[in-house]
């Protein structure tokens, strides 16, 4: 449905979007999330057709759109700060894009209700955007950029400014209109929570380059660089060596211990290498309990967050050269609390433990980083 | 509290005496021009509407009201689009010549009336259009407009760009997306910088004296050779005249764009 091929934008000495090559399949909703300033927006405004890219090539259903224009397009967005035509009511709004698209007028106050109840404001139709709150201008942004059947629809993170009740109720209502509706759907956002509930795939981008395309469960449980591991979910990070590797394992020591991580990668031994390891895949109990996985290291508690139906750890590992890692332990079996500085043992499975090459790995912005993670 | 209540006597004070001295010369004029006397005074001997009969029985007075209504509706209708695509053109775009017309709108305050009155009689007279009224009209509006494009630039800066962007989305070409977004949300600069020029033109005194003669008198300059004469209670009424078109443009202002925007001068 849409394919972008090669696509570049450099602003001066900026390079917004590098070569940025993905495809998304028709009915399909495809999220692409990055930190701030990694060139969502950009990319989603040469698809809107109000930018153009420097190099390469965005295909629509098959149609090279170099040559037409925005208004051309079957495209409908719903903007960051959602754009609402201050001087028309909810239904003059949606049914503007009826209008400029030469809709038979008899049929545009039917859609026009169709579309409000789609959205639950039929009741507010007659309400300028300054007199609706603002989970109700969102719901217009959406009613008027779905009113005319576009083939594709963009959402540039018209979430964002949603207390978090809202914009989960949202992300939601997001979701079954565009299922009721099958249209195909680009989001963008830096939310990488909303990334995992709402997407068939997602694009993670940093600095301008698309590092990974998967589906939510792949990226989450294959994250195929170190950027991607820390950006997806909590996770901590300590540097290594190969020491033996095999098709199905890989032995690698860091600082005193030697651990067996997830193998796959064709790393070579010797091979300097950058481990991840989540923050709920460690289990955390008594320096001498019975061993529970393959990898087994001791550390001191740190500190101790209780989140309710969690509780957070962050754990200093001398024996991994003063790594901290972070622990989320759910444990609904023995409810044990370790407090700061208590001596604990934390284990993990080999199939958890992920080795990359280590190297001039992207710079990682820590201010997304997601609830519960206590250090880096 | 105690601290709080002498704040706002003081406050309140304040504004009283504000409201006090702005109004008063119009409340005396008000009260003068239904004198029933012979000469101006304040309070007024007696009240009766004569001075305001005998203003409507002169007919060079008529003439020149007449005039001057002609004068500012050339000077309202040139600076509405004039003003209008410049406002939308030196905010909006990076067009080449942005600088000269922001100095440009400096003008006013740098070069003296008497100057731009002096230089347009020179230049009118050049190209033989001295003595003809519409002229006035348009000398009018090149000396006011700065403050059009002012009050629609206001409004051009309070409009999310993004807007236009989200017309074109909606499928409408570039003029659509002007006239039916843009145009709309600037309306309000439009209309305040409308009704602006025409009080404006209005009340213009200086340049008009250089560009008028006999034939093509407006009203304040007319007034100025009257009080040169003898003073008399229908130069009150005339005063009152230009109160009463003042309260009209502010009514209208509050009708079509809502006095608490223009306040708030969004
Ligand atoms: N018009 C422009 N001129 C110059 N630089 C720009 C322009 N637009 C974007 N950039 C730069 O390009 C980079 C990518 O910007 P972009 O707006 O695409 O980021 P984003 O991923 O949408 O960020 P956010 O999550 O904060 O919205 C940034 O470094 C930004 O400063
Ligand atoms: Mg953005």
């Amino acid at each position: 449905m849409v394919e972008i091929a090669g696509v570049s934008r450099v602003f001066g000495t900026v390079a917004a979007v590098s070569n940025a090559t993905l495809h998304v399949d028709r009915g399909d909703f495809l999220t692409v999330v990055g930190p701030s300033g990694c060139g969502k927006t950009t990319l989603l405004r040469m698809i809107a057709g109000f930018d153009r890219p420097d190099a390469g090539e965005i295909r629509i259903g098959g149609v090279r759109m170099d040559r037409v224009p925005a208004w051309q397009r079957s495209i409908g967005m719903v903007f960051q700060k959602l754009a609402l035509f201050p001087h028309m009511t909810a239904a003059e709004n949606v049914a503007y894009p009826l209008k400029m698209r030469r809709f038979d007028p008899a049929r545009i106050p039917g859609l026009v209700d169709d579309y409000l109840a789609l959205v639950r404001l039929a009741e507010f139709k007659d309400r300028r955007p300054h007199e609706l709150s603002g989970g109700q201008q969102q719901r217009v942004a959406i009613a008027r950029a779905l009113v005319f059947g576009p083939d594709l629809l963009l959402l540039d993170e018209p979430l964002s400014a949603l207390d978090r009740k809202l914009r989960e109720d949202m992300q939601l209502e997001f979701r079954r209109i565009q299922q009721e509706l099958g249209v195909t759907t680009i989001n963008v956002t830096h939310d990488q929570r909303e990334a995992l509930v709402m997407s068939d795939r997602i694009v993670v981008m940093e600095g301008g380059v698309i590092q990974q395309a998967d589906d939510p469960v792949s990226l989450y449980r294959r994250p195929e660089n170190p950027f991607v591991a820390r950006f997806i979910g909590v996770t901590s990070m300590f540097p290594g060596r190969v020491t033996a590797e095999t098709p199905e394992a890989v032995t690698v020591t860091a600082g005193e211990a030697t651990l067996k991580a997830r193998g796959g990668a064709a790393l070579g031994a010797g091979a300097a290498v950058e481990c991840a390891i989540r923050a709920e895949q460690i289990a955390i109990g008594p320096r001498d309990g019975a061993p529970r996985f393959e990898n087994a290291v001791d550390g001191i508690v740190r500190q101790r967050i209780f989140e309710g139906e969690r509780m957070v750890y962050a754990v200093e590992v001398p024996g991994l050269g003063g790594a901290v890692l972070n622990v989320f332990d759910h444990d609904p079996v023995s409810h044990s609390v370790y407090d700061e500085a208590q001596p604990v043992r934390l284990e993990w499975a080999a199939r958890d433990l992920i080795a990359f090459p280590a190297g001039p790995a992207p710079a990682v912005t820590t201010e997304h980083k997601p609830t519960g993670s206590l250090t880096t | 509290m105690r601290g709080s209540l002498s704040k706002r006597i003081a406050i309140w004070g304040l504004v009283w005496v504000s409201l006090i001295t702005l109004s008063l010369p119009t409340l005396i004029v008000i009260g003068a021009s239904f004198t029933a006397g012979e000469i101006i005074r304040f309070p007024p001997e007696g009240f009766s509407l004569r001075w305001y009969g005998e203003l409507w029985q002169l007919d060079s007075f008529k003439a020149a009201l007449a005039r001057t209504f002609y004068v500012s509706a050339i000077c309202t209708a040139v600076s509405l689009p004039v003003g209008t695509l410049a406002a939308i053109a030196t905010v909006r775009y990076r067009i080449r010549f942005r600088n000269a017309v922001q100095v440009y709108l400096l003008l006013p305050f740098t070069i003296p009336l008497v100057v731009s009155g002096i230089s347009m009689m020179i230049f009118f007279g050049e190209i033989r259009i001295l003595g003809q009224l519409w002229p006035v009209g348009v000398a009018l509006c090149i000396i006011n407009l700065p403050f059009m494009i002012w009050s629609v630039s206001a409004s051009v800066n309070a409009i999310d760009p993004e807007i236009e962007n989200a017309a074109m989305n909606c499928g409408a070409p570039p003029l659509q997306t002007f006239l039916t977004v843009t145009l709309p949300a600037v309306m309000p600069g439009v209309i305040t910088g409308g009704l602006l020029m025409f009080i404006l033109a209005f009340n213009e005194f200086l340049v008009s004296l250089f560009l008028t003669d006999s034939r093509t008198v407006t009203l304040p300059v007319q007034i100025y050779n009257s009080i040169r004469s003898v003073i008399t209670p229908d130069l009150a009424a005339v005063s009152v005249l230009y109160i009463a078109i003042a309260l009209i443009a502010v009514f209208l202002l509050d009708r079509l764009v809502g006095l608490d925007i223009f306040l708030r001068s969004k």
